[in-house]
């Protein structure tokens, strides 16, 4: 992470090579972030572009003591936020408090599960999830992106979505089970 | 301890629970087939969701972000090169003018001198003669729509409304009619 700071300081310095490389790190990781929000290529495309140039538009007002990488992604999901408010594609907040955040007793593990080890091998699995991602809540969905596509931690997820680091794990558990039973549901 | 929660067997999948929760959990699977299962369940998801196929980007994409953030400049040398090849071809062009025009060298200067001003001079005037031809124009337009103005505005208080409407129609025929004749007649040259 002193890389990515390092590189902030000399691109405010004027060294443009020094941003290409926070582009040429990050490209991928915002690139399937955006991606699986939008579900398109050509305009993930094209909005990861944007991203990167209100990144550096607002570079300057960057504080050393956050993670980059918490600030970039926190840039990406505002984007997508008002991507997803302008097209009134979703009904519902991605930052207000949701029904399942005191869902406990949902957690449980029911006595009788459909397994589906038994049912699917793991690249019909991968198929699958693809498929059910599109399925789940957008709020729901970026925090499962952001946990097992984009690598990050309950506490950077909870820096970039300002909420607690428990309300955010419950959040992607319900991703989890939704789309678990999302599969199920197909067998 | 009793059966584990989804949220515990996801978390004991991450490694996120703490040494003393994680020997808890470990303890109760040794023991609980039920949970044994939701366990390889979960870990499955888990191991599929880890391994999605990823985007790539275009090879590229670093370069178009930058050519947006940074509009291509050009370089002194490129000014500098450019500058000079227009000067060269400038002052090919015009030895090309002295020896086909057999004048001298002053003379060719000042002829040229002179033809580019009468070309300014003459632009200037016809420039001149546009913006006053503009203003007439706005003049009498404006005037026009004044008295088409009073013109109304003293029927509305002569006829009634619906002798009005009347005479809105009939001036409309009127006019149309006038116009297609008038097109008729000199657009399409009928004489008839």
């Amino acid at each position: 992470m002193d890389e990515d700071k390092e590189l902030i300081r000399q691109t405010l310095e004027g060294v443009e090579e020094a941003f290409a490389m926070i582009v040429k790190k990050y490209q991928r990781p915002l690139l399937n972030y955006i991606g699986r929000m939008v579900g398109e290529r050509e305009m993930a495309l094209d909005f990861t572009q944007e991203v990167f140039v209100k990144t550096y538009s607002s570079l300057h007002t960057y504080k050393p003591q956050y993670k980059f990488r918490t600030w970039l992604f926190k840039i990406a999901s505002n984007f997508v936020i008002d991507y997803w408010r302008k097209r009134k594609l979703d009904t519902f907040s991605f930052d207000q408090p949701h029904a399942w955040d005191q869902d406990k007793p949902s957690f449980q593990i029911p006595d009788k599960e459909s397994s589906i080890v038994l049912k699917y091998e793991l690249n019909q699995i991968r198929e699958k999830i693809e498929t059910a991602l599109g399925k789940i809540p957008p709020s729901l969905r970026e925090l499962f992106i952001w946990r097992h596509i984009n690598d990050l931690s309950y506490d950077e997820m909870a820096e970039i979505k300002d909420m607690p680091v428990g309300t955010i794990k419950n959040r992607v558990f319900q991703a989890k089970e939704m789309i678990r039973h999302l599969l199920e549901e197909k067998s | 301890m009793n059966c584990l929660r989804v949220d515990q067997v996801y978390l004991y999948l991450e490694e996120e629970l703490s040494p003393s929760e994680k020997s808890e959990v470990e303890e109760h699977l040794a023991s609980c087939p039920k949970c044994q299962d939701a366990v390889e369940e979960r870990r499955l998801l888990l191991q599929a969701s880890e391994s999605l196929p990823l985007w790539e980007a275009p090879p590229d994409f670093t370069s178009q972000v930058m050519a947006r953030i940074f509009p291509a400049r050009v370089s002194i040398w490129k000014w500098i090169s450019v500058t000079a090849a227009g000067f060269v071809l400038t002052a090919f062009a015009f030895f090309v003018y002295v020896i086909f025009s057999g004048q001298s060298l002053v003379g060719s200067f000042s002829s040229i001198g002179l033809r580019t001003l009468d070309i300014f001079r003459s632009a200037f005037i016809i420039l001149l003669k546009a913006i006053k031809l503009i203003g007439l124009l706005i003049r009498v337009i404006i005037q026009i729509a004044e008295i088409l103005f009073q013109f109304l505005a003293r029927l509305t208080t002569m006829i009634n409304p619906e002798a009005q409407i009347v005479l809105i129609i009939i001036t409309v025929i009127l006019s149309t009619t006038l116009l297609f004749g008038v097109k008729r007649k000199y657009l399409t040259g009928d004489k008839a």
